[in-house]
């Protein structure tokens, strides 16, 4: 079984690497994004259920 | 001073799910409690096709994920989306088309599920017309639902509305990637994936279902009510958005934890182990995000029974986002597996998380949309009271049943023979633990029940705001500025949000499909085994009508208790003609990959006996009775498309064979029919019984890695 999965690994480590990297990288990103806007956003996004019919 | 505009909220269609979701989600409960008692009380089966354990299981698991739970998102989405965005719904008549669409699809479900018309794949049973109108009314929801983001007076989309987003796409190609299926009639067809390949695809399906219909759209609906009902922020905005990324990303690659220990090859069942445990981080994210954002109202959750329930709602989300995980590892897994543990656990979900939060919802939502006040707190608190307790009394005895069947199954006596070598013997012993969970099931529901009389006093109290009139500031142009982060960019284009999470969750998917499709050495080739002949593929396809799997696995996982019960364990290479793949993934009766060989082989007759009558055979076995094989006759004018359509899909038919495929299908039926004679079974056609086809396919199984079995034949 570990000599198949070695042999396929050899070809598709690329998509595996890609897609660990792309995700990484969202995940970095939008965090990075949401830890840098300032309170005021922050804020109002928060109260948007709140404001909205009472 | 800003202008203000008035906008109307459609409030009939919020009206309309929520009926829906109290009647199915009643429904659905009521057809479980029934399941439940058959388990104890066999004769509940009556012998009725329609009514049997193993067809309605599905109708059970349907009604509660699809109709329940499914009315239950579209309620809250179409309540909470207008209010989000300050907009009224796209369009009425989409509105409109879309819950008449999907209570048809339930009502189509419902008709067709009893009646023996199902796919077998678990969650994504119903036949192929029906999933063509499921995909045309997701259509009409989704751009219903574009339509009113994209007309928006909200400059901002609130995280409750990503979720909505991903939960949409998602659910669409989850949806259409799992129904890929060739007809052989309006109500029969063959997925095009087959035997390993289709187990990764159910189950990447199976748990994004879990994942994408019973969690995203949920989690939605807990950042919108649950700060309404408590009428204070979410604990942290930042930590919602962080949870939302993380949470669909790492969700969509843990599906194979399903088939731990099974064929599919190790590098997806560790890919599958690791991202389940990487799950803990954001289910927990969101599940204290929930709970914090009652941090000084505390006090309020003693008085009101809304903030309760969904209280009870995120705790219960809290602890099936921790046991999953554990579920996931790969040493628990070989208990939890095929045991009733998998059953209590996803009961602490669709009773916890998804019903408690459901019922706080519409607790919260109907004296609002009919103007006027709750009949009674008295009864909302026990309705409660009684869901609670009763997902403690549901639960905890199949958890222990759980434990009684690993220690039974898993007991050898000192000189290395199975201590309970009959099957038999360890479902009787864990019965009274049945009757336990029946009785939790049967207060949940009373609860519901009581539940429901409250809501329709309270419905009648008032009257239905049907367009609730508000002022809203006016709609600012959105100006996509030069230097914005791509983060803002994404969010103020919520096209551009679909096509990002869409590529997103097709990666995940992809990653682990790809290679087993493509590389052949992940499947190692078996030279004996060899396609169903017509009479053993039409017996496989009254073992799927029945819904067989619901009880029976055809998977043997390389361990010792599991190959001295069974035999040698499941090959990959053993099941690339089967279409569907019927591994099944709990074991109320036992393993049949290997019911026709070795010492599990049982004679003829005793397949006819015992579907007869299996106590007949089985002093004191709970399986429902079968007797309707023994008087309906074989349909065999499918046989021709059947071969057809499977010799398009790859099965090595001979070209012309559906031509000849029922002279086969005769020779065969008549020798089984001549092997009952001599064992004195009288019945006249005999050869022609549906029975006749069952008990050919019975004897199949596991002659693939037996090529003295072959030969015999």
């Amino acid at each position: 079984m570990f000599k198949y999965l070695l042999q396929s690994v050899e070809n598709m480590n690329w998509l595996a690497v890609f897609s660990l990297v792309l995700f990484f990288a969202i995940f970095l990103g939008s965090t990075i994004w949401i830890m840098t806007r300032k309170k005021d956003f922050i804020d109002k996004m928060s109260n948007l259920p709140l404001d909205d019919d009472e | 001073m800003t202008q203000v505009e008035r906008v109307q909220y459609d409030n009939s269609i919020v009206r309309n799910f929520a009926y829906a979701t109290i009647l199915w989600g009643v429904v659905g409960m009521t057809v479980g409690l029934l399941l439940a008692l058959q388990l104890v009380f066999p004769v509940l089966n009556f012998d009725t096709p329609w009514l049997t354990f193993s067809r309605i299981r599905p109708l059970h698991t349907n009604a509660v994920i699809f109709a329940f739970v499914g009315n239950g998102i579209f309620m809250g989405v179409y309540y909470s989306l207008q209010r989000l965005l300050k907009a009224r719904m796209y369009s009425k008549a989409l509105s409109n088309i879309h819950f008449w669409g999907w209570q048809l699809i339930i009502v189509a479900a419902a008709a067709t599920l009893p009646l023996g018309m199902t796919t077998s794949g678990e969650y994504a049973e119903l036949i192929w017309p029906i999933d063509i109108a499921i995909t045309l009314v997701w259509v009409v929801f989704g751009i219903n639902m574009f339509g009113t983001i994209l007309k928006r007076r909200e400059k901002h989309l609130y995280v409750a509305i990503w979720f909505y987003i991903a939960t949409w796409v998602t659910v669409a190609l989850l949806h259409i990637v799992r129904s890929l299926e060739i007809p052989t009639s309006l109500t029969h067809s063959y997925p095009v994936f087959a035997g390993v390949q289709e187990a990764l695809v159910q189950w990447w399906y199976g748990h994004n279902a879990v994942a994408f219909f019973l969690t995203t759209p949920y989690l939605g609906l807990m950042y919108y009510f649950l700060p309404k009902a408590a009428n204070r922020p979410v604990f942290s905005y930042r930590l919602s958005i962080v949870h939302f990324w993380a949470l669909i990303f790492i969700y969509i690659w843990a599906g194979p934890h399903h088939l731990l220990y099974t064929s599919l090859p190790n590098w997806a069942q560790s890919l599958g182990m690791i991202f389940s445990l990487m799950l803990i981080a954001p289910s927990w994210g969101g599940m204290l995000n929930g709970l914090l954002t009652l941090r000084g109202a505390w006090d309020r959750v003693r008085q009101d029974p809304i903030l309760k329930f969904l209280v009870v709602a995120v705790t219960a989300y809290g602890m099936s986002t921790f046991e999953g995980p554990m579920m996931s590892i790969k040493s628990w897994n070989a208990v939890t597996h095929y045991s009733d543990w998998t059953i209590g656990h996803v009961h602490v979900g669709a009773l916890g998380w998804n019903g408690m939060l459901t019922f706080g919802v519409l607790y919260w939502l109907l004296p609002r949309i009919f103007n006027t006040k709750l009949y009674s707190i008295k009864w909302a608190n026990t309705h409660f009271w009684l869901g609670t307790l009763g997902i403690i009394f549901y639960a905890i005895p199949l958890y222990w049943a759980a434990v009684v069947q690993n220690i039974l199954w898993r007991a050898f006596t000192p000189d290395g023979f199975l201590v309970y070598p009959n099957f038999l013997e360890t479902v009787t012993q864990i019965i009274p633990m049945y009757a336990i969970r029946a009785l939790g099931g049967a207060m949940y529901l009373t609860g519901v029940l009581i539940g429901v009389v409250n809501m329709v006093k309270t419905i009648k109290s008032g009257s239905l705001v049907a367009n609730e009139e508000v002022e809203v500031p006016v709609a600012v142009e959105h100006k996509v500025a030069g230097r914005e982060h791509w983060h803002r960019w994404i969010e103020k284009r919520p096209v551009q949000m679909l096509v990002a999470s869409l590529v997103l969750v097709s990666i995940g998917g992809a990653v682990e499909y790809f290679p087993l499709a493509l590389i052949d050495d992940n499947i190692p080739k078996i030279s004996t085994v060899t396609p169903y002949t017509p009479l053993e593929l039409q017996g496989r396809d009254i073992y799927v009508r029945e819904g067989c799997l619901g009880c029976h696995s055809q998977m043997i996982r390389p361990m010792r208790f599991e190959t001295e019960r069974y035999g040698e364990y499941s090959k990959s290479g053993e099941f690339i003609y089967d279409r569907p793949f019927l591994w099944g993934s709990k074991r109320t009766g036992p393993d049949l990959a290997r019911e026709g060989v070795g010492k599990l082989k049982k004679s003829d007759a005793w397949h006819y006996n015992h579907m007869y009558d299996p106590t007949s055979t089985s002093p004191g076995s709970i399986m429902p009775a079968y007797p309707w094989l023994h008087q309906n006759d074989l349909d065999t004018t499918t046989t021709f498309n059947k071969i057809r359509v499977l010799r398009q899909l790859g099965t090595p038919y001979q070209e012309g064979y559906e031509y000849i495929a029922n002279d086969d299908l005769m020779i065969q039926a008549k020798r089984i029919a001549q092997s009952l004679k001599e064992a004195g079974i009288e019945q006249e056609g005999l050869e022609r019984k549906e029975i006749v086809a069952l008990i050919a396919y019975l004897q199949k199984l596991g002659t693939g890695i037996e090529p003295k079995a072959q030969a015999e034949k």
